[in-house]
């Protein structure tokens, strides 16, 4: 790959406002530079790499992320707080806890429909749902099959963007049940189970012992 | 309208899980009788705040209650011939919903990470606006408060009898300036006393869009009475 086409992809991603995906980069020089342009996807990852570098080098307060399968410019960390300033009250809300719970299951489970989510949840998604879809990080792609045809939950490029993600598959993985278990958290908790039970059963005799009143132990 | 949030649980998942975390049982051995008995007391707290959100929980303690009345029943049998354990279900649910509440929390710090970057073109549509917050402007009062302040000076107001045509000689900014003389004057005033010396109906009604427009303007702010039916206006220290 010629040296030039690392500044005309620095180009293209600088004037891009949404992440710029690898094949309109391809496109766009096949198109003015000719189709047997040599240039493949692996050529403009190894750039902006390199682009990259360059900023790091040169101490810019930029550089280019991947995100939702492009590429975009975005400022460093460091310069969040003065970047925060100037942007309204209600962008810097951050999402509510259902919000991230209802959107993680989204999208692990997508598409899925609201009964589904509910279901998981335990508690009626209606107002949570309205909100992610006014948000836009969440969309409707259509039915199910199934009885009633619900609508059919998935999440968006945005979403992708708001968490910082290139896919989804770049999401934390939910843990496996057995590895839940092997918890030392919950191996711990187990311990002191049996430690309860036995001081339990001593409270419970000493109970009994004193007044004539079960009932509210079942078990 | 105004929604009071009990507190940080999700829904009854989230509370189930809590009890179990709070009082370390273990997840697959619930003591089903005490955890009904605790989310039940927890229920009850919620029913008198919110009986939307209160549906939900009421599922679940049902749910509890179907299970512990299952525990003293002999066993279920499943086909293979083992004992069908009648909290499995719940137990799955409750693991289920763990493993992705573990994920959000995972996402909560992902979100806090990318919040401080910008992406180009993050101000298009998202310049700041005049930092005018609900909460100074409008302190313990809500839009019913000022309906019911407002009706209940227009019904007190006595009729006269008596036709009378007069031109309106009373306007928005004039009413403004009114109030802001009389805030001079004072750094509080009550609603009622303010419009007590008016007459006209006409000039009551624009005196309290004198209000709303003072306050959208930031001038001012409203807060509770101690006087029913009533609310405070108050100076603004930028106004």
């Amino acid at each position: 790959m010629d040296k030039i086409y690392s500044s005309v992809i620095e180009s293209l991603i600088f004037a891009s406002d949404e992440p710029i995906a690898n094949t309109i980069i391809m496109n766009a020089i096949k198109e003015i530079d000719g189709t047997d342009t040599e240039i493949s996807a692996d050529d403009i990852e190894t750039a902006v790499d390199e682009l990259n570098k360059k900023y790091e080098l040169n101490e810019q307060s930029f550089s280019i992320l991947r995100i939702a399968n492009g590429f975009i410019y975005a400022t460093k960390p460091e310069y969040g707080k003065y970047l925060g300033y100037l942007s309204s009250e209600k962008s810097k809300r951050r999402l509510s806890q259902a919000s991230l719970e209802t959107l993680a299951i989204i999208a692990y489970k997508q598409p899925i429909t609201k009964p589904e989510l509910e279901a998981i949840r335990g508690v009626n998604s209606d107002y949570t749902l309205n909100t992610l879809l006014e948000k836009n990080l969440v969309t409707i792609k259509g039915r199910a099959d199934t009885v009633g045809r619900p609508l059919l939950y998935c999440t968006t490029d945005e979403f992708l963007k708001y968490f910082g993600i290139n896919k989804l598959t770049d999401l934390p993985k939910p843990r496996e049940i057995e590895e839940i278990m092997k918890d030392e958290d919950f191996i711990e908790q187990k311990r002191k189970i049996m430690m309860n039970e036995i001081e339990e059963n001593l409270e419970l005799e000493i109970e009994n012992n004193e007044q004539d009143e079960n009932g509210n132990q079942a078990e | 309208m105004y929604k009071v949030k009990l507190s940080h649980f999700e829904g009854p998942l989230d509370l189930l899980l809590f009890f179990i975390r709070r009082d370390e049982v273990d997840i697959y051995d619930i003591p089903i009788a005490r955890i009904t008995k605790e989310f039940v007391e927890y229920l009850k707290l919620l029913k008198q705040l919110d009986l939307e959100v209160a549906g939900d929980f009421i599922l679940m303690a049902a749910t509890l209650m179907q299970i512990k009345v299952k525990m003293l029943l002999p066993r279920e049998i499943d086909e293979k011939g083992e004992e069908i354990d009648p909290r499995a279900d719940l137990v799955k649910a409750l693991i289920e919903y763990k493993r992705y509440k573990e994920v959000s929390e995972e996402m909560s710090f992902l979100e806090s990470n990318q919040r401080k970057m910008a992406y180009r073109s993050n101000f298009e549509n998202d310049y700041k606006e005049n930092p005018v917050e609900l909460d100074v402007l409008l302190k313990n009062i809500t839009l019913y408060d000022l309906m019911k302040a407002f009706k209940k000076v227009l019904m007190d107001r006595k009729d006269e009898v008596f036709h009378k045509i007069v031109k309106l000689n009373v306007s928005i900014d004039e009413q403004i300036d009114y109030i802001m003389d009389k805030l001079e004057v004072k750094p509080q005033i009550d609603f009622v006393s303010l419009v007590k010396e008016m007459t006209d109906k006409i000039r009551i009604i624009v005196t309290f869009i004198a209000l709303l427009e003072l306050i959208k303007m930031g001038r001012i702010g409203l807060r509770e009475s101690p006087n029913f039916n009533d609310f405070e206006i108050y100076r603004l220290s930028n106004g």
